[in-house]
């Protein structure tokens, strides 16, 4: 669901944020903020969020995933065509495209990107189907031939990961190995080319960044109008959450490139409901936080708690101690919503609302503890193992610093002392908390892990048991469970079958399965609340980040 | 004289290189590294490993040490990881935000922290005295947290000032980087201001019973002038014993302040370096804030010599 909250005046379009009576003209100034500065003007380097949006202001690609609809569409590539085998793809570039520096855009340059990108091992991962690389070549200056090494069904999904950059400008780059050195934040504005919709026009360290119209920008809107619409885009870095908020309500910022946090709903609604601001709720996000518990074989060898440490009855006891409802009220001020596994309702195409659901029930919750020996032997509220005499408790470890994470973890911390569980949080770094999870050292996580598309096969690596982001048990040379081996086996014919409706069917029989055993718990989504200032016009809100500022070509401010 | 500041100069590069060592060492315990942030938890095992190869993360500390110790002899304090640019680049453009801040909020504290001590310390009792000193207790026990906070928010009430940031986009005048140095200078000011009326104040009012002060009062000149030269010069002892260590601190730069207000300065970037793991920016902003601390102490003695006639034969005792 999108939903405008808009002042009260004028009437307001739900999908673009448009007022009646303010069509989107050329011209103006928009302030946004981040709390970050990028890593570098080079995206093969960094996947980092703000140095994302930086490079979806001056790059573009090929094709384009709609973050609104998930469906990919044309972008740089017109048109193409799939061959019968469904491995090899032919597309057609749109003629008279010029990089910002005036260098036209040909097929050698989108080669050349592909193979920029394999150059760089962060952005090569992104662009491998089961570790192995995609084949690119030049048919003519406007034609691409694409090889896939398997039959993948997203097809053209994952362009949406390669940028199309300029050959003339990082061949010697490349040539020479230099090529993750090169645009990094020295680098001056007249060295970077894009064919992206704004060029840098200034950096200024620990401040801003300001982009500028690229003047040969190749897009144009319905009535023929030149994109983009502003003439400049100016990014503020404010690191202080408070103070990025006060900016925008102040009119200082006009928006920022990330959601409203839960926090700070209060606060923003006021100042829409006073006309100053435009608040959107975008509906339940697509990736929640996730609990899960060190899966490893062999993780727990010596310790007391290895009876029952790694069994199925004590995360779905787990699952059913936690009131999803107090968690939504607590954690996210009652703007959430209980979910059951990685997919949300957000997920449209993919979310199965027939997937198994846990009821919020501690009284079973302890039955099937007990089954597992695990019972209060001495009478004071403290689950023992029946064996070893151990007390029944272990360390969740979540990142330092990210309100619903720690807001979350005390939760579940009072929700599993309710069952006689105990829980001793350890609140680390982020980096820290990836080290561990990756090392294997640990009882359980509390964490927000992304899954890297919507569509499941783009997402192998979570839901395959030798995948890096298979988290409670990482890269199984083979599957340690015959649940996981079911899994696999489902993902490997979802992920190459061309059939839509029996991709649907066989995820949704994954969904099934993962809900039974539970390897990651989920309690709740938050629901995803972005704000703008009510000059910003023609914004199409997606739920995904930059929730308003996904096609910042569109953007524009009333006049 | 020559002696003590060689000795001196001695002790402030054993300072830089004592606290940059065990910044970067301590960084590199700490659990988590960049690579770990920057790859994420998705990236492949072998991702990770190229990664760390490549910032030199994969080496042993003492290897990665050895190796940076041997740079910065050169001054070359290596890489920054986060923002792939030398930390001896970074770290003047950041030091100089911080510095403009930080002399802009000294000015401004002396200017009215040491006047106030002035007149409450030579003024036992009353209205006034009480005022200034309740004023001062209340902004002493307020964290810089708190003030900077408070006064960001009292900008973007009232619209007067810029809610955070250094310079405006479209202008680069004096007069827009005097507004927007407003909050963070206040936000540091304040507090400082308060701790010289302290110190001044307690210092005012023992040099005020003192015999020369009365003596001088008894040859029949006027009491304002016999507090704002002769009394004024004799208590400005303690408040100069803190002066250099006060712009030391200051010149490294305040976590708290320059993130609320989003000052470009070295607090922010140690910051930003600390979350980020970046090992040698960390050790280089800890070099910069030991070097700053250094001189800050050396001044603080030389102003010290220059108030007090004692503390110079001492030093010329010991040189």
């Amino acid at each position: 669901m999108t939903l405008a909250i808009s002042p009260a005046c004028g009437r307001s379009d739900t999908k673009t944020g448009a007022i009646a009576g303010q069509e989107p003209r050329r011209g103006g100034q928009l302030v946004v903020s981040a709390r970050t500065e990028p890593r570098t003007f080079n995206r093969l380097v960094s996947r980092e969020a703000t140095t994302d949006f930086v490079a979806s202001l001056m790059q573009a690609r090929l094709v384009r995933i709609n973050q609104v609809t998930d469906e990919v569409e044309p972008w740089l590539a017109e048109s193409w065509t799939r061959a019968d085998s469904g491995l090899e793809y032919t597309l057609t570039l749109r003629p008279n495209v010029t990089f910002s520096d005036g260098h036209p855009l040909t097929a050698d340059d989108v080669v050349f990107s592909l193979a920029a990108a394999y150059a760089v091992p962060i952005s090569a991962d992104s662009l491998e189907i089961d570790g192995r690389k995609l084949a690119m070549a030049a048919v003519d200056p406007l034609t691409v031939r694409l090889t896939m090494p398997v039959r993948y069904a997203p097809g053209l999904r994952i362009l949406n990961n390669l940028w199309v950059l300029p050959r003339h400008r990082l061949e010697a780059a490349f040539k020479g190995g230099t090529l993750a050195a090169a645009w990094t934040l020295a680098a001056p504005p007249s060295e970077i080319a894009g064919l992206g919709p704004f060029v840098l026009s200034a950096y200024s360290a620990g401040q801003r960044l300001v982009f500028a119209r690229n003047p040969h920008y190749w897009r144009k809107d319905g009535k023929g109008v030149q994109l983009p619409y502003l003439d400049q885009l100016v990014l503020e870095i404010v690191p202080e959450e408070n103070t990025q908020l006060l900016r925008l309500t102040s009119g200082a910022s006009d928006s920022t490139i990330s959601e409203v946090p839960a926090e700070a709903y209060a606060t923003i609604k006021r100042a829409a409901d006073e006309g100053r601001l435009r608040l959107y709720d975008l509906g339940v996000g697509l990736d929640p936080d996730a609990f899960w518990l060190n899966l490893k074989p062999g993780a727990f060898a010596g310790d007391a708690r290895a009876g029952w440490l790694q069994r199925d009855e004590l995360r779905r006891a787990i699952s059913m101690a936690v009131d999803r409802q107090l968690f939504a009220d607590t954690v996210f001020l009652g703007a959430g919503l209980p979910v059951f596994g990685p997919e949300t309702p957000a997920n449209k195409k993919w979310y199965s609302p027939d997937a198994p659901q846990t009821p919020h029930d501690p009284a079973a919750a302890r039955a099937l503890l007990q089954s597992i020996g695990l019972t209060d032997a001495d009478g004071d509220g403290v689950l023992e193992d029946a064996k070893t005499r151990s007390p029944a408790r272990f360390t969740v470890i979540t990142q330092k610093g990210r309100p619903s994470l720690e807001r979350g973890v005390s939760v579940i911390r009072d929700e599993l002392k309710k069952i006689g569980l105990g829980v001793d949080v350890v609140a680390l770094e982020g980096g820290a908390v990836i080290e561990k999870i990756m090392s294997g050292r640990y009882d359980a996580v509390y964490f927000h892990p992304y899954l890297s598309d919507t569509d499941p096969a783009g997402s192998p690596d979570f839901w395959l048991s030798s995948g890096s982001l298979h988290f409670w048990n990482i890269g199984q040379k083979t599957p340690a469970t015959e649940w996981e081996k079911r899994i696999d086996e489902l993902m490997a014919r979802q992920m190459q079958s061309l059939d839509e409706a029996e991709r649907k069917r066989l995820f949704d029989e994954v969904q099934k399965i993962f809900a039974e055993h539970q390897p990651a718990i989920y309690f709740v989504a938050p629901r995803v609340f972005a704000a703008a200032s009510t000059r910003m016009i023609n914004v199409t809100p997606a739920v995904q980040r930059p929730q308003l500022l996904w096609s910042p070509d569109s953007v524009a401010v009333a006049p | 004289m020559l002696a003590y500041f060689a000795r001196r100069l001695a002790f402030a590069l054993f300072l830089v290189f004592a606290v940059s060592s065990a910044a970067l060492v301590l960084a590199r315990l700490a659990p988590g590294d960049f690579a770990a942030q920057s790859v994420g938890l998705d990236g492949r095992t072998e991702t990770m490993a190229e990664a760390r190869a490549r910032y030199g993360l994969n080496r042993s500390i003492g290897e990665q040490y050895g190796v940076w110790i041997a740079h910065a002899a050169r001054l070359d304090f290596g890489q920054s990881l986060l923002f792939d640019r030398p930390v001896a680049d970074l770290i003047p453009e950041r030091a100089a935000n911080t510095a403009i801040l930080a002399f802009t909020a000294l000015l401004f504290a002396t200017l009215v922290g040491l006047p106030l001590g002035v007149v409450s310390g030579s003024r036992p009792g009353g209205l006034l005295t009480g005022t200034i000193r309740a004023a001062s207790l209340v902004l002493l026990s307020m964290p810089p947290l708190l003030t900077s906070l408070f006064l960001v928010f009292a900008a973007a009430r009232t619209g007067w000032l810029p809610v955070g940031g250094m310079t405006s986009t479209t202008s680069t005048s004096a007069g827009d980087l005097l507004r927007h140095l407003v909050v963070p200078a206040a936000a540091l000011a304040l507090p400082l201001a308060a701790l010289f009326e302290r110190l001044q104040s307690q210092a005012m009012s023992g040099v005020i019973g003192q015999p020369y002060i009365l003596a001088t009062r008894a040859r029949g000149i006027p009491r304002s002038r016999v507090i704002w030269r002769d009394a004024l010069k004799g208590a400005l002892g303690p408040v100069s014993s803190v002066y250099g260590l006060v712009i030391g601190t200051l010149l490294s730069g305040s976590f708290a302040v320059e993130t609320i207000t989003a000052w470009p300065g070295l607090g922010q970037l140690m910051l930003d370096a600390l979350r980020a793991r970046d090992v040698y920016l960390v050790a280089g902003c800890a070099a910069a804030g030991s070097v700053f601390l250094a001189v800050g102490t050396l001044l603080s003695d030389t102003a010290l010599a220059l108030v007090d006639p004692r503390q110079k034969e001492q030093i010329e005792v010991r040189g």
